[in-house]
């Protein structure tokens, strides 16, 4: 961005620079003002056709579009004068008077633009005496996805995705002028794996998720950003729970993960992997300490710690580079990862230190990578070469300590399991249930990403460091804690924990 | 018909074939652009003849043609805009029937001025029965070599292909066509980019008007000055004036731009039927806003009508006659505009809209001057907030109908 020019404007009487190129709409939201609008989106082509956005610009007669007209040195741009607003007042009446008013039923309230600028330019009286047009209020349009024509304001956000990003058109406007719609054409559905992304562009409430229809209000959502770790990209997401009231155990805490902006990385976009990832933080987790796969109340985390210290110090030190393996996840953050190599590695002098990872997929071409999993260049960056435990090299283990129960991804039950089973000492630190459960001593809950803060270093080697988003499950804490705590009852000094 | 220009308007039946067309003349002005003029001196001719845009716009041809860059890299197109849709408007149908090679010579004069090898004719959807004849003439004409790979000769080469439409109103405005053409929704483009630089398939793009391009014949045959000197030095020429409505001679006069409108209706149609009077008129098809009696006398040129507060448009001229009911006009307009939004954008696709419910409501069951009240807001909060042109279009002749015949249509709806 250095080698580009900068242009000077004024927009209300400020003096404001732009990049060369930058619409007027961008330039004065860098500049702190919001010119409303409903078609204009910065990851999409100008549409031009909500006509909210209308701005004054001397020398120009008319008003003119803040989202396609280019800054121009000396442009001198007025926002907020009266004839500004009344244009505004004009196409929100327009919009209005075709729309339901359903708020107090729809899941787009409390964070609905027609709501927000009628805050901004109202209050008016109705004056349309007319019936408003009947439209099918819940049709579905793909997967996951509810259309309500009613209040659908036809800034066409949702068309032009499918068109330019995805490239698979699957919406398209039906019929003329008033009676015009939104749909999907003759039996096929929306169906790609962006298609959650219509929700979040959705101005209003006419596409909703069938997931999030009815479950809880916008208002009641905590909004923390997080970086997804469901591929090698890491995306800017938003995660979207609730907290504060008491809920009861099962009760869904993550609503939704919505896309958050981020040009270096992912643009506006996530994809439907990473948006479902709400259901990693939510289902199926391990909530407390168990014993040979089933609950242990009575347990304490000192205790069940203290015992996994005492398995490491039962190995006598020639011995232990051999005889104790650790597995580890590409999950981790850098600082777990470096806390890792300090205490087993450095410290221990373990050589059996392992990684066992979700199996990578294909790529998509547009955000998904290969690899699933959201650490891997942190894995080399904190100075592991990860690579999967080969048959035999566990079989001469006395203690194995698994982060993650991604074993059983890449072996076969029947290889894996009596492999295991012969080690005499088996831990297991596991954010979710599985089939590992069972064969370790002891389970420990630990947190997902979403519940940390930490770093990771993408596949394209962009470091993004992140803060808890959404408070972990009472007793379920991050591995970099176990790892220090382990450390610490051991008297050793696994080391700095930025390393990497 | 006075100053009648015999090319343009043949009157006997087989006279639209090519074969007729050579005997008057036809193509001397082709092959002297083609064989001995440069094409800059083309543009430079029609740009001295001023001839504005005869669609609508009054836009000049030969400022239109000189915005195509120069140094292009994508290939060129010009478009003919023959989706002759504005109500009250049947002009280029009779070029179409009567005279299609003098569109084509037009259309290879004008690509060979701009550099273009491809044309396309958008034929309104409802004139698919002039589509057969065109392409015979377009047939004839690459069998005598005017049109196809190397015209009249020269290296210069030019392909016409017949678009049809589907029926829209709104595929009459020219970012619109473009969609049309190019296959998708026929709806307009944001400007900028204007069509001259990103137009068809985002290459620079001329679009004319039928009338428009059959009249550069004469332009390059006789010279700008001989074209300038049968119209207004602001606005040259002759213009295809369709006259219709409570006329005795309902028809299409080409006579010089700035003819006064009272002498079209009066001398040349022949003036309202015996005992009838004229009520208003409709100077420039329906969206061009309407005129009393008295204001007859306005000079037919786009800058006369401008002044008026009207607009010269299409210049399809319907004259109303006394004795009907202007609730019935201002009801009809209204649900033209409604049934032709294109719907794209909010002012436009909801306005038109509100306007006709209102209209209609009132007018079946009563009203007041709040009604007429709102109806003008309504119509200002169309006009110049729209995407295109047709907001205009649709929200000046309603604010014209409601403010000149406000007093009897409060009386049409006061129950």
């Amino acid at each position: 961005m250095s080698g580009m020019k900068r242009i000077g404007l004024t927009i209300d009487g400020s003096k404001v620079e732009a990049f060369e190129g930058t619409n007027v709409l961008r330039a004065a939201e860098q500049a702190g003002i919001a010119i409303p609008h409903f078609c204009y989106h910065p990851g999409l082509e100008v549409e031009g056709s909500c006509r909210m956005c209308l701005v004054e610009i001397e020398g120009l007669p008319k008003l003119e579009l803040s989202c396609s007209t280019v800054v121009r040195e000396g442009m001198v741009v007025r926002t907020a004068t009266e004839r500004v607003r009344q244009a505004r007042r004009d196409v929100l009446e327009f919009l209005l008077a075709e729309h339901p008013l359903d708020c107090p039923i729809c899941d787009k309230a409390g964070e609905c633009r027609l709501q927000d600028y009628y805050d901004r330019y109202g209050p008016y009286a109705a004056r349309m005496l007319e019936a408003r047009e009947r439209r099918e209020k819940k049709a579905p349009i793909g997967r996951n996805l509810i259309l309500d024509r009613e209040r659908c304001v036809l800034c066409t956000r949702c068309v032009r995705f499918l068109r330019q990003v995805t490239k698979t058109g699957e919406l398209g406007v039906f019929e003329r002028g008033v009676r015009s719609e939104v749909g999907i054409f003759d039996g096929a559905p929306v169906d790609n794996a962006y298609s959650g992304n219509l929700v979040d562009i959705c101005p209003v409430g006419a596409i909703t998720a069938g997931d999030f229809r009815f479950k809880t209000r916008a208002w009641f959502l905590e909004r923390k950003p997080s970086v997804c770790p469901h591929c090698g990209r890491g995306c800017a997401i938003t995660v979207e729970s609730i907290k504060g009231y008491p809920m009861a155990n099962g009760t869904r805490r993550v609503f939704r993960i919505t896309a958050r902006e981020n040009t270096a990385v992912n643009g506006f976009w996530i994809c439907d992997l990473g948006r479902d990832g709400r259901h990693d933080i939510d289902d199926g987790r391990v909530t407390g300490l168990m014993k040979k796969g089933l609950p242990a109340p009575g347990l304490s985390w000192t205790k069940a710690l203290a015992e996994v210290a005492a398995a490491v110090r039962a190995v006598p030190g020639p011995g232990r580079a051999a005889e104790i393996a650790v597995v580890l996840n590409s999950r981790m953050t850098c600082e777990e990862l470096a806390l890792a190599k300090g205490l087993f590695v450095a410290s221990l002098g373990l050589s059996k230190v392992f990684f066992a990872d979700r199996k990578p997929g294909d790529a998509d071409g547009l955000l998904l990578t290969a690899d699933r999993v959201p650490n891997g260049r942190g894995a080399l960056a904190a100075g592991f070469a990860p690579r999967l435990p080969a048959p035999g090299e566990l079989t001469s283990v006395r203690l194995l300590l698994m982060f993650g129960s991604q074993l059983t991804e890449d072996f076969a039950g029947e290889t894996i399991v009596p492999a295991l089973a012969a080690i005499p000492s088996r831990f297991l630190f596991a954010a979710h249930s599985g089939p590992l459960d069972r064969l370790a001593d002891t389970v420990f809950p630990v947190a997902v990403p979403a519940e940390k803060s930490g770093a990771y270093i993408n596949f394209e080697g962009i470091r993004q460091a992140f803060c808890r988003a959404v408070e972990p499950p009472p007793g379920v804490v991050p591995e970099g804690d176990i790892i220090a705590f382990l450390a610490h009852s051991l008297g050793l000094n696994p080391g700095d924990p930025d390393a990497c | 018909m006075v100053e009648n220009e015999v090319r343009l308007l043949p009157d006997d039946d087989g006279s639209w074939r090519l074969e007729a067309y050579l005997r008057q003349g036809g193509y001397q002005a082709a092959r002297k652009a083609l064989t001995a003029m440069a094409p800059e001196a083309v543009v430079a001719e029609v740009c001295g003849a001023v001839i504005r845009g005869r669609g609508g716009a009054g836009f000049p041809a030969g400022r239109k043609w000189g915005f195509i860059p120069k140094d292009a890299t994508r290939p060129k197109y010009l478009c003919v805009n023959a989706d002759e849709g504005e109500p009250g408007t049947f002009k280029d149908r009779l070029i179409l029937l009567r005279s299609p090679h003098a569109l084509l010579e037009g259309m290879l004069i004008a690509a060979f001025g701009v550099g273009i090898r491809t044309a396309f004719i958008y034929l309104r959807g409802e004139y698919a029965g002039l589509a057969a004849r065109l392409e015979e003439a377009i047939a004839e004409a690459r069998a005598a070599g005017y049109l196809g790979p190397r015209v009249l000769g020269t290296e210069f080469g030019l392909d016409v292909v017949v678009h049809p439409g589907a029926g829209a109103y709104i595929c009459g405005e020219e970012t619109a066509l473009l969609e049309s053409v190019e296959g998708r929704r026929g709806q307009p483009r944001v400007k900028p980019p204007f069509p001259a630089t990103v137009g068809l398939f985002r290459s620079p793009t001329v679009i004319n008007n039928v009338e428009t391009l059959a009249a550069v014949p004469g332009i390059i045959a006789h010279g700008a000055s001989w074209f300038l000197g049968r119209g207004l030095p602001t606005d040259g020429g002759t213009r295809l004036f369709g006259v219709s409505g409570a006329v005795r001679r309902p028809g299409v006069y080409e006579l010089a731009v700035g003819t006064p409108l009272r002498t079209i209706i009066e001398v040349h149609a022949g003036g309202p039927p015996v005992g009838r009077s004229i009520k208003a008129v409709v100077p420039g098809g329906l969206s061009a806003p309407i005129l009393l009696p008295e204001e007859l006398d306005v000079a037919m040129d786009v800058d006369s009508l401008a002044k008026a507060g009207s607009m010269l448009g299409s210049a399809g001229i319907v004259v109303i006659p006394d004795g009907t009911p202007m609730l019935d006009v201002l009801q009809v307009t209204a649900r033209f505009y409604a049934h032709e939004s294109c719907g794209k954008c909010t002012p436009c696709r909801i306005g038109t809209s509100w306007i006709f419910k209102t209209v209609d409501r009132i007018r079946s069951a009563g009203g007041g001057p709040e009604d007429l009240d709102l109806i003008l807001r309504l119509a200002d909060g169309i006009r110049g907030r729209t995407l295109c042109p047709f907001g205009e279009g649709a929200a000046l002749p309603i604010r014209a109908l409601v403010t000149k015949f406000r007093d009897e249509l409060e009386q049409a709806v006061a129950r």
